[in-house]
């Protein structure tokens, strides 16, 4: 797929953009703070309908409109597909404030025209974004490892997106009724049907994450040789809370060793089972864990407490990766991406790639730079043009940000 | 001193509890009373008044009424064997718009949310399994909202009725998922009531 025409309209340092997007490479060069991780963002937000760097979307506004009466954010985007043309638009105005409360934004989505909901919105647009904190996916916990599958995934499959809704729904649910089981006692049976809900939910959503992580390693086993030289290998594992190995609570595994044992492959080489097979085993161990979760008041097993790492030669890259594994890893795994998503959808999503050169060595950006010229559209950020070879974007166009406002201009070499 | 009388200065205030009503709003609605004829003040007042006076709850079906019984449960051409349990009043309004409904109903005052600290037994939960202990029907159409909260409150009266001999029905899918009954439309609604199912 294709965006084939961005408009903005006080969206961060952009009071006003109108741009056309060619197919291929598009290089995005300014100085810092001029505005090159502000576009990426729009067309990411454009794509997903949130900020990979705030979830607070009052921070969009441009400063300069904050002040007015009733001050909007505006996004347009319209874009190719195999199925024809369309126009995809949000609008996010803000409410005056309400009973000394806080100035609220409220959001609104369209498609063709059409007013969606989020969950029928998404997936318009498909995007991968890579950004130099994504190095935090590796290094950080695991909530930003489950919040990367729920993203990836919601773009793709509208029924994890309807699914993990009802389970984060249900998940709270059910935890305030186990506090209020705990303090004022009650009738257990009243979980029934929040149990049933969360297994018939929650099961999708880890059969869905394994068939992903599944496939992302089999993608990462040819890309990341190819990345790094053919010197590291790397491997995409599932730790999901519910254990698939056992019908009833078994052996945890949640707990890693930290070195790969050739032995201990065989442990994370999940089996491949159906729906039902993991509902059985989710409903069993939820039912196990019952008593523990009323005197603890929240719900212990399920795939929110999901977890994907990453070895490197069989070390976990979480806990032992260097800065420069733990960044090649993650690149890895977003080029990955976007293969796995031309497989799931037939299209090829559009690759937004934020500073990705900076910190890469001479056979790192050789290998980025031809993945670039295989894309159907890339947009690439850099603040200094000498980290491409001359002559780079062969093809695309060259663009200048500055203060906001964007230009073209021919490469001299 | 107040830059405004304080008769004013309170209305504005009262006004602004209301939901969705902003200080703006309530500043325009307090000035459109001042400044306009008595008579829509006094209608208000009396309104106002009579709304916590002479309203009271259904003690069969638990509506707010004019009286109870009220007016559906006595009617006696209503058809005694059925009766549709809702979570609002504005629910049943719902129903009876589309004239596709002739039973009576229950009304819960609510749906199941631990989250909103709200649980079986702050809605007329239990009021509803006495009802049909004392005078058994054919058949309980359970038309709570298409929603999680909506479901978990369904579920938990079937269970609360299992072994009871009343046929169980719930709304035919084609409600809007996540949306609510007051908002449906009269068709969308009367199909939903033909097509209901065995729950
Ligand atoms: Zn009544």
């Amino acid at each position: 797929m294709q965006l084939v025409h961005l408009t903005l309209y006080n969206f961060r340092n952009y009071a006003r953009l109108d741009v056309d997007l060619p197919a291929g490479a598009i290089l995005l060069q300014g100085a810092n703070g001029q505005g090159k991780s502000n576009l990426l963002e729009a067309v990411y937000y454009l794509a997903t309908t949130r900020s990979p760097y705030t979830s607070v979307d009052q921070q969009l506004l441009s400063w300069m409109v904050v002040d007015e009466e009733m001050p909007f954010v505006r996004l347009e985007g319209r874009m190719r597909r195999e199925d024809g043309r369309h126009k995809l638009e949000i609008t996010l105005i803000q409410k005056p404030a309400n009973n000394g409360g806080t100035a609220r934004l409220r959001k609104e989505l369209r498609v063709d025209g059409l007013k969606r909901r989020a969950i029928d919105y998404l997936g318009s647009l498909n995007v991968v974004l890579f950004r130099p904190e994504d190095i935090d996916l590796i290094g950080q916990g695991p909530s930003l490892r489950r919040r990367y599958l729920d993203i990836t995934l919601s773009q793709i499959d509208p029924r994890y997106r309807s699914d993990l809704s009802r389970y984060n729904q249900t998940i709270t649910q059910r935890n305030a009724l186990l506090r209020q089981l705990q303090e004022t006692g009650g009738d257990p049976d009243q979980l029934a049907f929040w149990d049933e809900t969360l297994v018939t939910v929650g099961s999708y959503l880890i059969l869905r994450r394994l068939q992903t992580i599944t496939r992302l390693d089999e993608l990462v086993a040819t890309l990341h040789p190819s990345l790094t030289g053919g010197i590291e290998r790397l491997r995409l594992v599932f730790v999901p809370r519910v254990d698939l190995d056992h019908l009833g609570e078994g052996q945890n595994v949640a707990q890693l060793p930290l070195r790969f044992d050739p032995q201990f492959a065989q442990t994370f080489a999940l089996p491949s089972l159906g729906l039902e097979e993991i509902a059985e085993r989710f409903q069993r161990q939820l039912y196990e864990r019952r008593s523990l979760d009323l005197i603890r008041g929240v719900t212990s097993v399920g795939p929110h407490r999901d977890d994907l790492r990453f070895l490197v030669d069989g070390v976990d890259m979480t806990a032992f990766g260097s800065r420069g594994q733990q960044r090649t890893a993650a690149l890895s795994l977003k080029l990955a991406e976007v293969a796995f998503m031309r497989e799931e959808t037939g299209e090829s999503p559009l690759l937004l790639l934020d500073d990705v050169m900076s910190e890469l060595d001479e056979r790192r950006r050789a290998c980025v730079t031809g993945i670039i010229g295989e894309q159907e559209q890339v947009i690439v950020t850099t603040t200094d043009l000498a980290d491409f070879p001359a002559g780079f974007p062969a093809g695309g166009a060259l663009w200048q940000v500055e203060e906001g406002r964007i230009s073209e201009v021919s490469r001299l070499e | 001193m107040s830059a405004i009388a304080k008769p004013v200065e309170r209305l504005i205030e009262a006004f602004s509890r209301l939901p969705g009503v902003g200080p703006k709003t309530a500043s325009r609605f307090t000035f459109f009373l001042l400044r306009g004829s008595d008579n829509l003040s006094v209608e208000l007042a009396e309104a106002l008044q009579q709304l916590h006076t002479d309203v009271v709850t259904c003690q069969q079906c638990y509506n707010i009424a004019d009286e109870s019984p009220c007016a559906i449960c006595g009617d006696s051409l209503r058809d005694a064997t059925t009766i549709c349990v809702v979570e609002e009043p504005l629910d049943v309004v719902a129903l009876e718009r589309t004239h596709a409904y002739h039973g009576l109903y229950h009304v819960l005052h609510g749906a199941i949310s631990p989250a909103d600290n709200i649980f079986p037994d702050d809605l007329r939960i239990r009021e509803l399994v006495r009802r049909l202990e004392a005078a058994p029907v054919e058949e309980l159409i359970l038309a709570t909202n298409p929603n999680l909260e909506g479901e978990a409150t369904a579920a938990y009266i079937q269970r609360q009725l299992a072994g009871k001999k009343v046929r169980v029905t719930r709304l035919a899918r084609g409600l809007p998922v996540g949306g609510d009954l007051e908002y449906a439309d009269a068709l969308t609604l009367s199909r939903a009531l033909a097509e209901r199912q065995t729950a």
